[in-house]
């Protein structure tokens, strides 16, 4: 197995106390790095960043930094500034510039490039250039779960330490109960980001009270929709806060097992998850008898062969399991029998991300943000012709006029809106009249939309919705695992009618069609998939209505996309004959 | 002064694709030889990640090597070619010499990215999971997102990757690469 080695100079841990001697050291050394003499240059290199050259960028910095330290921190989330420098002089704070290409980075260790600087990590202007958390896209933004992307090393087990990592995992270690544990998540009211918003305290608790041993805990860092990259992010920014949050929830559930489905399309953050647990396990945070307790934590990394049904919480045990990924049908539910039969509690990896800052600083603190049914903060994504495009991260409940207008900069020029599509491949389409409402897990569903996992695509109106409708159906045809009929059989049925619209062979019966075959579908699979896969379907028809009805009546597809608009034999001879 | 506790040897700039094809039977026991385990529920969650390895390093898992896979955890080829013909990642034929994954996420869609799919079924006649004839292109549909929406279209060809990507430089972007690996070569490259 590509196997990650802990970095060579760590040492286990054996005892509270070593621990905190250990923490204070990281402290140190944090310091000493950021307020010593030493010029530190930091590039941000994460899977996005390194499609446009960043490690190339990196490299030159090896070449040019002389006396300076360099740095491999994560991206920041702000895809249009990539690739980034980030230098600390002495004395003043750190100033980050990009985008830039590799003959820009001499001149920006140098110091002579502030043409390219964006702007100052921190809280004070360096000459003119000013803090970062003056641009829109910083200003609006509550960095939790992302306080440590583009700032720690993220192979750095010390450095994530040092600014706070394992400070919850100490804290149900020594200091609180299971119980307390559980009643912090409870209060703290943190649901479930995977999509369906299931209050984790709940799950927790029966994870808790199972009473078949051992139990497990499995993290869902599958992430296989087509709309959303927020948990590769967290993996490549801060791999500790994740696997802290596994190590929560084993201690809180009494598991003495945990594991970290992540999907293979990130290479990336699979090796800097695994690297942090080599680390981990080095230092004794992980293993027999952490830190002299008693306890033990065992962690295994799991990753997934790109099929999306595995996101689903009972095929992704089978995928573990070594069998195909195909859901069964519930009950038993998984926190009674998951993995290999025994009480399994699975989350998604942002919400167990949240985890650590909700022991550490209480339920009640995180209960204060968001919205009544939504605590704390979401990361989000946005897609499409938007003029900024990246991860952030923002309170629950802000509009998605803020959101696109504020944060991401509104659409691109020569785009004109047409709509937004929410859930991936789960949900609607929403239109302007959504924009103003305060974005949580329940307030878009009655306008078909749902905030599912924070994956926003922005499309314009030459985006024909027919055709998207089409692409959203295809998909969920696509994905079908083929285990249940209606799914199996009825996805394809739905993408043969688009077709016939698409090609000008529709008739007004086949959207009456769309609407039954959809409801069979909904009501008969057996799983998430199959349930919600006609949904973009009938809300696309249901918002876009004149549009079918064009390509069905009149024959044309405004958008010039479908093949129905697609010069047929007869006006090309036409043309021909013309010149 | 404080010296970082990992200094960083300049990470190698990817090479141009090899276009390996052939599956060394003898590598595949060397890395397999890896995959260690305590017990029978190890062993079958050990599959999927020896697969992939395999996968990942030859482009594809030849029926041999899925035997030898099957052997080493302790179960079927039956089972292996279940895992493998259900995972989208898995291909059970050799790749092209030069292998293309085109994005089709939610972002590239939007941006256009079905054009390019219609482009190499008319240009090279083939469509997600072949390879042309001649074996010089295989190319993969990416049902995800390659993370790099802002540059939407994007296409992977070998170990590059190209940013907003229209119809005309797709094949472009291809006969370079079937011309020479010298025109591949990073530093040539617009990253978009
Ligand atoms: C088809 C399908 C795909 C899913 N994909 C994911 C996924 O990629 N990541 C995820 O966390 N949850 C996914 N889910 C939801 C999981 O089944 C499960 O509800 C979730 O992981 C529970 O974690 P949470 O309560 O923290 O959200 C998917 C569900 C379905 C039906
Ligand atoms: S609904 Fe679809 S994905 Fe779900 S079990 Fe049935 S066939 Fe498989
Ligand atoms: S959808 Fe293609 S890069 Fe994100």
């Amino acid at each position: 197995m590509v196997s990650v080695k802990p970095s060579a100079h760590l040492t286990r841990l054996n005892s509270k106390d070593d621990y905190i001697a250990f923490r204070e050291h990281a402290h140190r050394k944090w310091d000493a790095l950021w307020n010593g003499d030493a010029t530190l240059v930091s590039v941000g290199v994460g899977s996005s960043s390194i499609a446009k050259g960043a490690l190339e960028v990196l490299e030159q910095a090896h070449q040019v930094a002389g006396d300076a330290i360099v740095r491999e921190v994560s991206g920041n989330g702000a895809f249009w500034m990539e690739p980034w420098i980030e230098i600390k002089r002495p004395g003043v704070d750190p100033v980050v510039y990009g985008p830039l290409t590799v003959d820009d980075v001499a001149g920006v260790i140098a110091g002579t490039r502030d043409d390219l600087a964006v702007g100052v990590r921190g809280e004070n202007p360096v000459g003119d250039i000013r803090p970062l958390t003056e641009i829109d896209f910083f200003k609006h933004q509550v960095p939790l779960l992302t306080r440590n992307a583009g700032v720690i090393e993220p192979d750095s087990i010390e450095d994530a330490i040092a600014r706070g990592a394992y400070d919850g995992y100490f804290k149900v270690l020594f200091e609180i109960s299971q119980e307390q544990a559980i009643a912090e998540v409870t209060t703290a009211n943190v649901r479930g980001r995977g999509g369906g918003g299931f209050p984790a305290g709940i799950k927790w608790e029966s994870g808790r009270k199972a009473r078949n041993n051992p139990k497990f805990i499995v993290c869902n860092s599958h992430e296989g929709e087509p709309n959303v990259y927020k948990d590769r992010h967290l993996h490549e920014c801060d791999p500790h806060r994740i696997l802290e949050g596994i190590m929560i929830a084993c201690i809180a559930c009494g598991a003495e097992r945990g594991y970290n489905y992540i999907g293979g399309e990130y290479p990336l953050g699979i090796r800097r998850f695994r690297k942090a647990v080599a680390n981990a396990e080095r230092l004794g945070l992980i293993g027999k008898n952490v830190l002299g307790t008693g306890k033990n934590v065992a962690i295994r990394v799991r990753t997934g062969g790109g099929a999306y049904v595995c996101g689903e919480a009972s095929a992704l045990m089978y995928s573990i399991m070594g069998v195909r990924g195909q859901p069964r049908t519930k009950p038993p539910r998984s926190v009674e029998e998951g993995l290999w039969k025994r009480p399994t509690v699975a989350n998604n990896t942002e919400t167990l991300a949240n985890m650590p800052d909700i022991i550490v600083r209480g339920g009640e603190w995180y209960a204060s943000l968001g919205t009544e049914n939504s605590k704390g903060t979401k990361l989000m994504t946005m897609q499409g012709p938007s003029k900024l495009s990246g991860v952030v991260e923002v309170e629950m409940g802000v509009t998605m006029r803020h959101l696109l207008n504020d944060i991401y900069g509104g659409m691109r020029e020569g785009y004109t809106f047409k709509g937004i599509q929410t859930g991936g491949a789960s949900a609607g389409p929403i239109t302007e009249d959504a924009f103003d409402l305060a974005i949580d897990f329940d307030s878009l569903g009655p306008l078909n939309g749902m905030l599912g996992s924070g994956g926003w695509v922005l499309f314009d109106e030459d985006v024909c919705a027919v055709d998207m409708a089409r692409y959203l159906t295809a998909f969920s045809r696509y994905e079908s695992c083929s285990k249940c009929v209606p799914c199996r059989l009825g996805n394809p049925a739905l993408v043969e009618i688009l077709d016939r619209i698409r090609f000008g062979r529709g008739s007004l019966e086949d959207l009456a069609l769309i609407r039954r075959t959809s409801s069979h579908i909904i009501e008969l699979s057996l799983c998430g998939l199959g349930q919600v896969a006609p949904v973009p379907l009938v809300a696309f028809l249901d918002t876009y209505e004149e549009e079918f009805r064009q390509h069905i009546v009149d024959g044309v597809c405004k958008c010039g996309v479908c093949p129905i608009s697609a010069p047929s034999r007869e006006t090309m001879l036409e043309e021909v004959a013309a010149d | 002064m404080v010296q970082p506790d990992h200094t960083h040897a300049p990470r190698p700039v990817p090479s141009p694709y090899t276009g390996r094809q052939e599956i060394d039977l003898d590598q595949v026991r060397e890395m397999l030889s890896h995959f260690t385990y305590s017990d029978h529920e190890e062993a079958q969650e050990l599959i999927l990640s020896a697969l992939q390895e395999i996968n990942e390093h030859f482009g594809w898992v030849s029926h041999e090597a899925a035997e030898i896979v099957a052997d080493h955890l302790g179960t079927s080829a039956t089972r292996v070619f279940a895992i493998l013909t259900f995972y989208a990642d898995f291909r059970t034929t050799p790749r092209g010499h030069h292998h293309m994954l085109l994005c089709h996420g939610m972002s590239c869609y939007v941006m256009g990215s079905s054009k390019l799919v219609q482009k190499v079924r008319d240009e090279y006649g083939i469509g997600d999971g072949d390879t042309t004839p001649d074996g010089q292109l295989s190319v993969q549909v990416a049902n995800f997102c390659l993370g790099v929406c802002d540059r939407s279209p994007v296409v992977k060809l070998d170990d590059e990757y190209y940013g907003h990507v229209n119809a005309d430089d797709l094949t472009d972007l291809v006969n370079r690469a079937i011309e020479g690996r010298e025109a591949m070569h990073a530093s040539e490259v617009n990253h978009g």
